[in-house]
């Protein structure tokens, strides 16, 4: 199938890698720069080709597979490398988002580029892995190598509040990626039989054959929910996003937020319900109802908000209430809508902290009272924030409709008194979503404003921001308008290797 | 071609021509009205030969999206009643674009408006063709978010800005409602596909009236009428094509295609709803000065009557076949609502466009009272906005309203008596208000500067004018049409004797009449010196919803969200993170005393640890 000379998956992986190596043995900053373009390239470029070339019929298989010895092989650690349908459609995520954010920060031009490039680098291979990776070790062991990174650039390039917002979201998420940890081991000590395993495709087999105790399964999935929980910020875990967002460096923000976040859901949707079905299903009202705080607390306290960038972290906080209530359907239906929304929310997170880092350079500011009317002299900017904002509140024709969409039809079926409350999240979407794009945009400027502009007049998007953003809106246009091309390896991948999920009946036919 | 091919033709080219006007012509306004217009009349005319093409309910049906067991289609169902909302919305587009060729020449920012409204044609088209719920939500969305960018045209003004938030946020309460009820429908019966759900559905009262929410917001009925009179703010071709004769009035073409899920209750309920907003609309607009308040709240009124006539339901008439009368039930709702949006849309989108060309001639003046004496200024004009005028007050035999509202009468006369004279009464209020209108913009002296200098639009702003106002005339002798859309037409009930007619002359003339005795043409308003009690009222009665919404806005959401805000900053980030930390902190501190920063000591603590964990694998304990 792979035509390529090359396992597509490993150089996806290993390409930022050695681009980040390469800026760290002292490279000049101008080399670096064209090398770090390479290094965001070519994981989006894999992304893509691996997305055009994917098998129609996978069915339980994994697709570009490969298995590599790591000398830990008696422990059941082996670099196993492959794409299933789920992991798919967040591989081409990860490529694209930090294709854009890579791109963004070049324009950037922030101090210490060098060493900043360095570290979205390392961010990027270890998002590549994480979604690439079919052995649990490795899985884990890429999202710590992303999100060290993380921490780092909030500390050192981080705006307001840095070394506050740095220290909190290092805790918050060591603690989850601690207590997750926990839960992966138990596994791995609980899966016995025939010698213990970190391997994916082998724990699916061994556990289906022999599961672990109703039980333990129950202790097991608490575990990952609450370690993966926070670290997709389910309520009331959440405290960290706002701000961590609303301090980190856009690049950072955009990684984060858009791709490194959902490996929480993905943690839970690839290894936890899979595993552990009866555990997950004996956790889903508590999920459900934690989920409704995210949707409609958290969507309350984004109304509230005047800062544009603590606005859109609530809102992004606000928006996976609607992926853990997919979750908690415990449906093909509810989980594949959960990916599609993923994905989209990832792109258009992405976007929309793309765009405040540019609507802040113009109005020095992020305060929403103080901005208005930038529409007249950013026409353009104001078109992409509009139609991110447009996404973000799932309008038909962005791929966040799809997911949003077959969320609350797979919800209502799980119970309509939680389907009637998620809809309800997308009155409050509207009411925050387009209340920041008047005040940014719309309107006559303030005087705050009037001022900045008389000494910074601001101009429109520039090509270089403008060539992130459209790649990332034209992805979201893509998957608005063809959905199929995310559901068709969604539909096989669950139908055939997530047997455990419901397949929900239709009342008529009772 | 084959009809399929026509249909998807018809619905891709404005979005063709929206893509390429985005991508390529944002600077070139002139260039990209030309792609705009010449997509809506190559539209219009595949359209048409659709529509007298005469081929109906062609299988066109594509799988979308798929998951477990769920499937989410595309598909065509094209039917009599498809047919004649696509010829409305066909005609009534073109016109639009024609007008706006001169409205809008000297505008800014054309490629935005042009572009805005071939998105507004595609999403419109889709809702005409759509043959499942799922299909009808995704444009109806789209729909809200074209009537969202051309409200917001003007964005540098406060008002324009507010009134597109304020609109798009209505709709979705609605669709709300609406979004609910698809799912509940698919629960229930299986599928949303129009088709299937006409032949086999389980009963239920919930689904129709979730469904009726998305008509409550789309078509602005009462309690979510509030943001139509705002969206005025856009520029007038909008108001003409969105907020009055197409989009609004999808709503009411949405219920006819769920007609078949209607239950008594639910019917009932959709009955009151529009009896209400039609007099409720009616009475606020007695009382505005801008001409497209007037028209504004003149629509809901009407769209309201359209609602009632729905709710009404079926008639049970009997049909002469050879001898035999059996009796037979028919959905008269239907009929009688399809055939008022019909004649609605052609002279509400003349209206429109005629104060288009009143405000543009008077250089953007819209205050009534600043205008008069336009009789001899803007003959054109004039002719065709009287024509307008004839038509809603349902001048007999003359102009097309009369059929259509007295179908109305009828069914109401036949149905309930009290919904028939309520109705009755809004027909006065209707024939008073659009005769004061009549009466202080055209007649008289200009009694401002930009009034008396006013003059002709040029021949791309009065053609339409000249279009729309034969068809407001011929619009209501169902005839014209030839049999193309007989499904739709022998729904419509037809009064027997004079009852209906001398009801609606008696209606007519005691509105017109007031009218004429309260105003003359005058730079004040009679009816506040003469009645300023009643006129408070009537003021108090239209600012009253505006007053709750605002309230609940600003003293309940708001308040609410910052008390949540603070609660989340104080409460959980504050007390419990913090104090969290506090104890971890005191932890931390015990835990320091351990760290003695001697090798050894870690070297034990270490053995210990290991031997903890082993005894732990070992199963010591």
């Amino acid at each position: 199938m792979s035509t390529l000379p090359l396992d597509p998956l490993l150089l996806a992986i290993a390409t930022p890698l050695a681009v980040a190596v390469a800026i760290l043995l002292g490279l000049p900053k101008r080399h670096s720069i064209k090398l770090a373009y390479v290094g965001f390239a070519v994981p989006a470029l894999v992304g893509l080709w691996c997305w055009a070339n994917f098998p129609a019929d996978l069915g339980a298989k994994y697709a570009f597979f490969s298995r590599y010895s790591t000398g830990l092989d008696g422990l059941g650690i082996t670099l196993a490398l492959g794409l299933n349908g789920v992991a798919l459609p967040m591989f081409v995520l990860a490529g694209l988002v930090g294709f854009a954010a890579g791109v963004y920060a070049i324009q950037s031009n922030a101090e210490r580029l060098k060493i900043y490039l360095m570290l979205l680098l390392v961010m990027q291979a270890g998002l590549m892995g994480v979604f690439a990776s079919v052995d649990v070790f490795f899985f884990y062991f890429f999202h710590e190598l992303a999100l060290i990174p993380t921490f780092i650039m909030v500390g050192v390039w981080g705006g307001r509040d840095r070394g506050y917002a740095a220290m909190k979201m290092t805790i918050y998420l060591t603690a989850g990626a601690m207590l997750s940890l926990l839960g992966l081991i138990a596994i791995y000590v609980k899966s016995g039989g025939g010698g213990q395993t970190f391997d994916l495709i082998m724990l699916r087999e061994a556990l289906a054959a022999d599961p672990i105790g109703v039980a333990t399964q129950k202790h097991i999935f608490g575990l990952l929910l609450f370690g993966f929980g926070i670290l997709v910020s389910l309520w009331p875990f959440h405290t960290w996003a706002p701000l961590g967002y609303g301090a980190a460096p856009s690049s950072a923000a955009m990684l984060h937020a858009g791709v490194l976040k959902k490996f929480g859901l993905y943690g839970l949707i690839q290894i936890a319900l899979p595993l552990l079905p009866e555990g997950a299903k004996d956790w889903a009202r508590v999920l459900a109802w934690l989920s409704l705080g995210n949707v409609l607390v958290v969507g309350f306290i984004a109304i509230a908000q005047r800062d544009l960038k603590q606005m859109l972290g609530y809102s992004s906080v606000m928006h996976m209430g609607y992926a853990f209530l997919g979750l908690a359907c415990f449906s093909v239906l509810g989980v594949g809508g959960v990916v599609l929304l993923m994905v989209a929310h990832g792109l258009s997170v992405a976007l929309l902290f793309l765009l405040a880092t540019s609507i802040q350079q113009r109005t020095h500011t992020l305060d929403l009272t103080e901005m208005g009317g930038l529409a007249q002299k950013a026409p353009v900017l104001a078109a992409f924030f509009v139609a991110a904002t447009f996404a973000s509140i799932g309008l038909p024709g962005l791929a966040n409709f799809w997911g949003e969409l077959t969320i609350f039809v797979a919800l209502w079926h799980f119970s309509p008194g939680f389907a009637a409350a998620a809809v309800a999240g997308v009155v409050i979407s509207a009411v925050y979503g387009l209340r920041s794009v008047a005040a940014v945009f719309f309107g006559p400027p303030t005087e705050a404003l009037q001022k900045v502009a008389a000494t910074h007049p601001p101009g429109d998007l520039t090509w270089r921001e403008k060539i992130p953003a459209l790649v990332l809106l034209a992805a979201l246009l893509f998957v608005g308008f063809w959905p199929q091309s995310l559901s068709r390896p969604l539909q096989s991948t669950l139908t055939a290797s997530f047997r455990m999920l419901d397949a929900p009946r239709l009342a008529a036919g009772r | 071609m084959t009809p399929v091919q026509q249909a998807l033709l018809v619905l891709l080219l404005p979005l063709a021509s929206a893509a390429i006007i985005a991508l390529f012509l944002r600077r070139a306004g002139a260039l990209a009205a030309v792609v705009s217009v010449a997509a809506c009349a190559g539209l219009a005319a595949v359209a048409l030969m659709l529509v007298f093409g005469g081929a109906r309910n062609f299988p066109a049906s594509w799988e979308w999206l798929r998951l477990g067991d769920f499937s989410l289609s595309i598909g065509i169902k094209f039917d009599d009643l498809a047919a004649l909302m696509l010829a409305i919305v066909a005609v009534v587009g073109l016109c639009v674009h024609v007008f706006s060729l001169g409205y809008m020449h000297d505008d800014g920012a054309k490629a935005r408006f042009f572009g805005g409204l071939s998105i507004f044609m595609f999403s419109m088209l889709g809702i005409v063709f759509a043959d499942n719920l799922f299909m009808i939500f995704i444009f109806w969305e789209l729909v809200g978010f074209s009537s969202y960018l051309l409200i917001n045209h003007y964005h540098e003004r406060q008002s324009a800005a507010d009134a597109a938030k304020k609109a798009f946020i209505v709709n979705r309460v609605g669709d709300f409602g609406f979004l609910l009820g698809i799912v509940m429908c698919y629960w229930l019966n299986g599928t949303v596909n129009l088709t299937t759900l006409a032949e086999h559905h389980v009963f239920s009262s919930a689904v129709p009236l979730l469904l009726f929410c998305g008509a409550v917001g789309k078509s602005a009925q009462l309690p979510l009428q509030v943001w139509l009179p705002d969206a005025m703010e856009g520029p007038t071709p909008v108001s003409a094509l969105i907020h009055a004769a197409t989009m609004v009035a999808a709503g009411i073409y949405m219920l006819c295609r769920i007609e078949p899920l209607m239950t008594p209750s639910a019917l009932t309920v959709i009955m009151w709803t529009g009896t209400a907003t039609a007099l409720y609309a009616a009475l606020c607009a007695i009382t505005q000065r801008d001409i497209k308040k007037v028209l504004a709240y003149s629509t809901l009124s009407q769209l309201g009557y359209m609602v009632a006539a729905f709710g009404l339901g079926s008639l049970t008439v009997r049909h002469e076949v050879g001898g035999a009368a059996p009796e037979m039930a028919v959905a008269a709702g239907v009929g009688a609502a399809m055939f008022h949006l019909t004649t609605h849309a052609f002279f509400k989108a003349l209206m429109f466009l005629g104060s288009g060309s009143v405000i543009y001639g008077c250089h953007h003046e819209q205050d009534i009272f600043k205008m008069g004496g336009l009789k001899s200024k803007m003959p054109l004009t004039f002719a065709t906005f009287t024509i307008g005028v004839l038509a809603i007050i349902g001048m007999p035999y003359v102009a097309a309203g009369f059929f259509s509202k007295d179908a109305i009468l009828h069914l109401a006369m036949e149905k309930n008596t009290a919904v028939f004279a309520l109705l009755a009464f809004t027909a006065v209020l209707t024939s008073f208000y659009m005769v004061r209108l009549w009466i202080l913009v055209f007649l008289g002296a200009p009694r401002s500067d930009e009034a008396s200098h006013a003059h002709e639009g040029g021949l791309s702003m009065t053609l339409p004018l000249v279009l729309l106002a034969v068809l407001s005339v011929v619009g209501g002798y169902t005839a014209i049409y030839g049999h193309v859309f007989d499904g739709v037409w022998s729904l419509i009930p037809h009064a027997e004797g004079v009852s209906v007619l001398i009801v609606s002359l008696a209606v007519m003339t005691a509105g017109a009449g007031t009218a004429f005795v309260v105003y003359r043409p005058a730079g004040f308003d009679a009816l506040e010196q003469k009645a300023p009690g009643l006129f408070g009222a009537l003021v108090a009665l239209k600012e009253s919803f505006d007053l709750v919404y605002n309230y609940y806005v600003k003293k309940i959401q708001q308040r609410f969200a910052m008390l949540l805000n603070f609660l989340e900053q104080i409460g959980l980030a504050g007390l419990v993170i913090r104090g969290g930390s506090g104890l971890v902190g005191l932890l931390g501190l015990g835990a320091r005393a351990l760290h003695v920063g001697n090798l050894h000591a870690y070297v034990y603590w270490f053995l210990l640890g290991a031997a903890l964990l082993w005894a732990y694998a070992a199963g010591v304990f």
